[in-house]
């Protein structure tokens, strides 16, 4: 059974193609023990990926030498870089994000620029962008590959986003 | 995985696809493709543009013998999401004439999603401001998609399970803007309405219908095979069909 990518999307239309790139190697660990498939009915009994215990792993203990030679490569030297994305019009101002990277991980976004038309757009955007910088954080290791119902100020936010990961050449 | 996000419709399609064994620069012209029809689509239907086809229909200067077939295909199935919605979802019932919006964006969605399957990918889903369509390999693990909480922006109100399509209608960030087609008055019964089934097209207007009707299209939903629904009341309460895929 294959798991299909743990891209958050997010609300954050556009994030899920950003993103895209490191999760795969993250949902590998995940991948097995998902026993919810499609038309399972309401009540779905899910396993929880996190809690996944590790019954893909095969414990031959014959006197074969096939032990799983799980390598891991030494992470190349890599230094933390920041770009700030494009400044989005959305439908009650503008915004801009600055992202930052160290190898294949996004450290941290953070807000360049926020113009709004009124107080109450400034307060609404300010409302939802803890959330939207939580979510591309999260979204490294997040379970969900979309939000429903996205709005305005996110979409301005994901392609802020995208920009600036862009400028980083970070796909 | 192969990532693109496109600015259209008035918002941001993306789109995230497991090309498989399907070579990449054939998937990103497939989805180059699907951009395109995404802009023709929007050329066509967008009621904001006084100069597109849709723009002259209502004003009367096109009649439908007039337009690309897309318009009346597209109105065909607004007329069939009327019925099924119990004229809930009601695009005759818009100010300033004949308004597909409702389902307009969730059917180029599914469009642009077919064009991307016919590349031969094994899955992919398509992210259009907020309502995602999807497909996978049959024993593959289903899409999980958070729909956002109507108050809370640091939390999400559930995750479900996607089998074909979800569209979330709501009232949260961009105020009341849903019109009751029964009223004429703009409506905030729910705080937010789910619909999850295989058409786009369809699960886009009846979401908008069920953000106008509520309960009484939480019922009709109940009863149509192969969509569900799942309501925010503006009081707070819940309420879902029974087969609606939550998970944890």
């Amino acid at each position: 059974m294959k798991r299909y990518p743990v891209v958050i999307g997010a609300t954050v239309a556009g994030l899920a193609g950003i993103l895209s790139y490191h999760t795969s190697n993250l949902t590998s660990p995940l991948s097995s023990n998902l026993a919810v498939g499609p038309g399972s009915g309401s009540t779905t009994t899910t396993t929880k990926p996190g809690t996944t215990s590790t019954t893909g792993g095969t414990t031959s203990t014959t006197g074969g030498s096939s032990t799983s030679t799980t390598s891991t490569s030494a992470p190349p030297a890599v230094t933390t870089s920041s770009a700030t994305g494009t400044g989005e019009q959305y439908g009650y101002g503008i915004l801009s994000v600055k992202v930052t990277v160290k190898a294949s991980k996004i450290l941290d976004v953070k807000v360049a620029k926020l113009q709004t038309a009124d107080t109450y757009s400034q307060s609404l955007a300010q409302q939802v962008i803890p959330y939207l910088s939580r979510q591309v954080l999260k979204a490294q290791s997040s379970r969900i590959s979309g939000i429903s119902g996205a709005t305005y100020t996110s979409e301005a936010y994901a392609m802020s986003v995208q920009s600036a990961l862009s400028q980083l050449h970070f796909r | 995985m192969l990532g693109h996000a496109e600015k259209v419709m008035g918002t941001v399609v993306s789109f995230t696809v497991d090309c498989g064994s399907v070579p990449d620069d054939s998937v990103r012209r497939a989805v180059a493709r699907a951009c395109r029809l995404l802009h023709r689509m929007d050329d066509i239907f967008s009621t904001w543009q006084p100069a597109s086809p849709m723009s002259r229909l209502r004003r009367g200067e096109l009649n439908l013998d007039d337009v690309p077939p897309e318009i009346p295909q597209v109105l065909e199935q607004c007329a069939e999401a009327r019925a099924l919605s119990n004229g809930w979802f009601d695009p005759w019932a818009m100010p300033g004439g004949v308004d597909p919006t409702g389902l307009v964006k969730g059917w180029a969605v599914e469009a642009a999603m077919k064009m991307v399957r016919e590349a031969g990918v094994p899955a992919a889903l398509v992210n259009g401001g907020g309502d995602l369509v999807g497909f996978r390999p049959p024993s593959s693990v289903p899409w999980r998609i958070g729909i956002r909480h109507p108050w809370d922006a640091s939390a999400l109100a559930c995750v479900v399970e996607l089998e074909d399509a979800i569209a979330t209608s709501g009232s949260y960030e961009r105020g009341a803007h849903l019109l009751d087609p029964r009223t004429g008055q703009l409506t905030t019964a729910a705080a937010s309405a789910t619909v999850t089934g295989p058409s786009l097209a369809l699960a886009d207007a009846l979401a908008t219908a069920l953000a106008v009707g509520g309960d009484d299209v939480l019922a009709l939903l109940a009863a149509l095979p192969g969509y569900d629904g799942y309501l925010i009341r503006s009081d707070g309460t819940e309420e879902s069909t029974e087969r609606m895929a939550f998970t944890s």
